[in-house]
C-alpha cells in the first residue's frame, strides 16, 4: 500500500526502509549528523505549502525522522532544498543528487567536503528513499 | 578593429635574432577568434605542416584571445601550440596563471616563434619593446629556481620557462608559468628547448590589457559573479580543488586504477581526495589572475619522507596517476612527485602513466630490476617511482625510455606494452575512465589533440557539473555507462567546450556560469554581437580545422579508436562490466560532423564553414 510522500507516516517507513537495509550500517559508519530536505511549494502539482523533513544519522543509526517546522530544518547540519519536482525526480532516480546540487537544482547549506568524502553513504540513502512505496502528491509515474 | 585586441602579433626568428609585429584583419579573428584556433589557422596559412616538430621549422605559437585581459571571471588563459613532438599531430596546450594578461597589457594577443637560437636564450617582451638575451646562467636550473631568479631581476615579470625536461627534449616536457600553471601536455616544453628558448618574460603596464568597461560588460561581469557565487561547482572547487573528483570519481567508475585494470579501491581514493589534502596539507586556495574560485592548491607537508615545502599543490589528474594508477595510498608521495613534475617540468598525466606502464610490466617480469638499475618498481614504491621522474627529466638510465611517453616507451619495450597503454593518436589518456562515461571515450576518440579531456565539456554534461539546455537539447540526467545518445552529447559538448580555448577562458568558470553570461560578455568586449547559433558554428569550425591539419598529417577514420585496454571491462568498481559501443558512437558522431569513411570532413561542410583553403588542400 502507497504511503503519502513527505508525510510522518512516510517518514517512519523511510526509517525503517533504512534499518533494515543489509548494507546500511557499515556504509554509513562515518557519517555523523542531522540532514533536512526542504521541498519548496509547487501548487500545480499539489504542493501548496513547503515541507520540511528532518532525519538524524549517526554512524550507521538512524534516530529522530520527522516532518518538522522551518526552525527545526534549519538547525541540521546539512539543509537541502529544492523545488518539489526535483526531489520528485531525485527518488526516482531520474535526477542524480549530487548532479543536482552542481547544476544548481538543488541547494545545500553545510559541509561540502565532508558530503564529498561521504558520498557512498548520501548515494545509499537516495538509493532507500526510491524503494519506499510512495504516493507523490501529483501522481506517479 | 575588433573588441578585445590588443591589435598586433609579434613574429620572432631566433635563428635570426630578429623579430618584427604582425597584424590580422577583423574578417580573421571574428571567424577564428583567438587562442589554439587562430593558431591552428595561422599554422595553416604560414608553415609547412610535415617538419620535424623538433626542428626550428616547427613555429611555437602562445596565443590570448579577446577575453583576455578584460578582468573577466577565468580570462587569464593562453594556449601554447605547436606541432607535438610526442603525437606528431595537433598540439595545443592551454594554461591560466598570470602570463596572458600581461602579454596583452604588454601590447601583443600572440607571439610566434620560429627557427632556433644558437645558444640558450631569454625572450622578453614588455611595452617598451623586445629582446633575446643570452640565457646561459639558467640552463640546467629547474623551472622553480629558474622562475625565481628572473623574478629576482624583474619582480613585476610574468614568466613561461622550460625545465630540464625541455631541455633534453623529452617528449612529455611542460611549459611552466610562475610554478603553479602549466602548459602540460603533447611535449610542448620540447618544442621550446628545441628552440634553446628557456624562458619568456613579459611585463606589461599599460592599466588595462584591453577596453571593456561599457554597461552590457558591467552587466554580464556582475552576473558572472554572482552566478559564480551561487555556484556548488565552483564552491567544491574553491574548497576541495579539482582533486574533489576522487572521491566522487571512484562511485561513479571515472578514476582509473592500477594502470586501467581495476576499479572500486575507495579506501585507495579517500586517502587521495581533496578533502583529505584539505583536511591535512592545504595551505591555502590560490587563483589565476581575476579568478574568484581559486581552485588551485598551495600544500605543505611538514614532515616524513616525502616532507615538501610549501608550494603548489596537485589536481585531481596527478592524484590519480601518481595515486590509484600506481597503488599509492600516500598523498604526500603524490605532493612530491607534483612538485619533482613541476620543477623538472613534464607533464603528469604523460610521466605517470609511462611509469604505470612500467610497474605493469615489472611486476609481469618484461623489465627486470637490473635493466632498472636496481629500483624495484613494485606497485606502490614511491621511492623508486620519484626517482624514475628525475631520470625521466634527465634522459637517465630507464627513464630516457619514459621521457618520450607511455606510447613511444611501449613500442622500445615491445612484448605486451603497448596493449598496456591508453591513448588515442600518441597520447596518454587523462584520468577518466572511457568505461564508466562512455561519451568520454568518443570524446578521447575524436580530440584533435589526441586522448583529451580539456578540448570539449564532456567532462561536465555527461558527468552533470553542468547542464545547458538553453544551448543545445540536454537530458537532465545521464547515465556514464551507455552509449545510447552520447554522440550527440559530445558532439554539442565540443562545440561549446571548444570555444574555451580560443576565447581564452577556463573550463571550470565556464562550467559555472550560463551560457548567456558568457555570450553577453564575450558580446560586449569583441562587438561582434554572436547568438549562441554563431558561437556553436565557431565551435564546429575550430574543430574542423584542426581535424583537417591533423587530416592534412595522415590522421584518418583508423585512428579514431579506443586501444584494447580501454575497451576491456572492469570487473569491479562503478564502471564494471561496461564499455563504450565505439561503433554506435562513432557511426552517429561522423554523420553529426559530416565526415566521410576516411573520416575526413566533407567538403560541402568545409564550405559551410568558410574553410575553402583547407578544403582545397584536403581535396586536390
Ligand atoms: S577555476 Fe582554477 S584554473 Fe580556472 S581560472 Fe580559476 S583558479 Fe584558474
Amino acid at each position: 500500500m502507497p504511503i503519502k510522500a513527505m508525510t510522518q507516516e512516510w517518514m517512519d517507513a523511510y526509517k525503517a526502509a533504512i534499518q533494515a537495509d543489509p548494507d546500511y550500517k557499515s556504509i554509513a559508519k562515518d557519517w555523523e549528523g542531522s540532514v533536512s530536505l526542504v521541498v519548496n511549494p509547487e501548487p500545480a502539482r499539489n504542493v501548496p505549502e513547503p515541507i520540511y523533513l528532518f532525519m538524524d544519522y549517526w554512524h550507521g543509526d538512524v534516530g529522530d525522522f520527522v516532518v518538522c517546522d522551518k526552525e527545526k530544518a534549519d538547525s541540521a547540519k546539512f539543509v537541502m532544498t529544492g523545488d518539489y519536482a526535483r526531489w520528485k525526480q531525485v527518488a526516482y532516480k531520474e535526477l542524480d543528487a549530487t548532479k543536482a546540487l552542481l547544476q544548481g537544482k538543488l541547494k545545500m547549506k553545510g559541509d561540502l567536503p565532508y558530503v564529498v568524502r561521504n558520498i557512498k553513504t548520501v548515494n545509499k540513502v537516495i538509493d532507500i528513499l526510491g524503494k519506499v512505496d510512495t504516493l507523490w502528491p501529483d501522481g506517479n509515474k | 578593429m575588433a573588441g578585445g585586441y590588443a591589435g598586433k602579433f609579434l613574429r620572432v626568428n631566433l635563428t635570426e635574432g630578429s623579430w618584427s609585429d604582425f597584424t590580422l584583419g577583423d574578417d580573421i579573428l571574428k571567424m577564428f577568434i583567438g587562442g589554439s584556433c587562430l593558431a591552428a589557422k595561422l599554422f595553416l596559412d604560414r608553415y609547412p605542416l610535415d617538419a620535424d616538430p623538433l626542428s626550428p621549422e616547427n613555429p611555437l605559437m602562445i596565443m590570448t584571445g579577446p577575453m583576455v585581459g578584460s578582468g573577466f571571471p577565468g580570462t587569464s588563459r593562453f594556449s601554447v601550440c605547436a606541432r607535438s613532438p610526442q603525437t606528431g599531430i595537433w598540439a595545443e596546450s592551454a594554461c591560466g596563471g598570470t602570463f596572458g594578461p600581461d602579454l596583452k597589457r604588454a601590447g601583443y594577443d600572440g607571439v610566434v616563434i620560429e627557427g632556433r637560437s644558437n645558444g640558450p636564450v631569454i625572450l622578453a617582451i614588455d611595452d617598451s619593446g623586445v629582446s633575446i638575451s643570452d640565457a646561459s646562467s639558467l640552463w640546467g636550473k629547474d623551472i622553480y629556481e629558474a622562475t625565481d631568479e628572473l623574478k629576482t631581476r624583474d619582480k613585476s615579470a610574468k614568466v613561461l620557462v622550460i625545465g630540464p625536461a625541455g631541455e633534453n627534449l623529452a617528449r612529455i616536457a611542460a611549459i611552466g608559468n610562475d610554478k603553479g600553471h602549466f602548459s602540460g601536455r603533447a611535449g610542448l616544453g620540447a618544442v621550446m628547448g628545441s628552440k634553446n628558448l628557456k624562458a619568456v618574460v613579459v611585463r606589461g603596464t599599460s592599466a588595462k590589457a584591453v577596453k571593456a568597461d561599457g554597461e552590457g560588460f558591467k552587466l554580464a561581469m556582475k552576473t558572472a559573479m554572482q552566478e559564480i557565487k551561487d555556484s556548488a561547482l565552483a564552491e567544491g572547487l574553491h574548497m576541495m580543488g579539482s582533486d574533489a573528483n576522487m572521491d566522487l570519481g571512484m562511485v561513479t567508475g571515472d578514476v582509473p586504477v592500477k594502470n586501467w585494470t581495476s576499479g572500486g579501491e575507495f579506501d585507495l581514493a579517500s586517502n587521495l581526495s581533496g578533502p583529505t589534502m584539505r583536511e591535512k596539507y592545504l595551505t591555502k586556495a590560490h587563483a589565476c589572475t581575476n579568478c574568484p574560485i581559486a581552485c588551485k592548491r598551495v600544500v605543505k607537508v611538514d614532515d616524513g619522507p616525502f616532507a615538501t615545502a610549501e608550494g603548489p599543490g596537485p589536481e585531481y589528474e596527478t592524484c590519480a596517476v601518481f595515486g590509484t594508477m600506481l597503488m599509492n595510498p600516500d598523498l604526500t608521495a603524490v605532493i612530491k612527485a607534483n612538485e619533482l613534475c613541476n620543477r623538472y617540468g613534464m607533464d603528469t598525466i604523460s610521466c605517470g602513466s609511462a611509469i604505470a606502464l612500467a610497474m605493469e610490466l615489472y611486476e609481469k617480469g618484461e623489465i627486470t630490476k637490473d635493466r632498472l638499475g636496481g629500483l624495484d618498481l613494485s606497485w606502490g614504491n614511491m621511492d623508486a617511482v620519484l626517482e624514475l621522474v628525475r631520470q625521466t627529466a634527465y634522459r637517465e638510465g630507464f627513464g630516457d625510455i619514459l621521457a618520450d611517453g607511455a606510447v613511444h616507451a611501449a613500442r622500445r619495450l615491445g612484448g605486451s606494452a603497448m596493449d598496456a597503454v591508453v591513448h588515442v593518436k600518441g597520447l596518454e589518456a587523462p584520468m577518466h575512465d572511457p568505461r564508466g562515461f562512455h561519451g568520454m571515450g568518443l570524446a578521447y576518440m575524436m580530440s584533435n589533440r589526441g586522448a583529451c579531456h580539456l578540448q570539449h565539456f564532456v567532462l561536465a554534461t555527461e558527468q552533470g557539473m553542468a547542464s545547458w539546455p538553453q544551448l543545445f537539447d540536454m537530458k537532465d540526467d545521464y547515465e556514464g555507462t551507455t552509449s545510447v545518445g552520447k554522440a550527440a552529447l559530445v558532439y554539442n559538448s565540443e562545440n561549446y567546450g571548444i570555444l574555451a580555448n580560443s576565447l581564452s577562458i577556463c573550463h571550470y568558470v565556464a562550467y559555472s556560469i550560463r551560457p548567456e553570461t558568457l555570450r553577453d560578455a564575450f558580446n560586449a568586449i569583441t562587438g561582434f554581437g554572436f547568438d549562441f547559433a554563431d558561437l556553436l558554428s565557431t565551435g564546429m569550425r575550430d574543430w574542423t580545422l584542426k581535424r583537417g591539419f591533423n587530416n592534412l598529417l595522415g590522421i584518418t577514420s583508423k585512428d579514431d579508436v579506443l586501444p584494447k585496454r580501454a575497451m576491456t571491462a572492469l570487473e569491479e568498481g562503478g564502471a564494471a562490466g561496461s564499455v563504450p559501443d565505439t561503433a554506435l558512437l562513432l557511426k552517429e558522431y561522423y554523420a553529426l560532423r559530416a565526415l566521410d569513411e576516411r573520416g575526413f570532413p566533407k567538403a560541402e561542410m568545409l564550405v559551410r564553414l568558410g574553410l575553402d583553403d583547407l578544403k582545397s588542400r584536403l581535396y586536390q
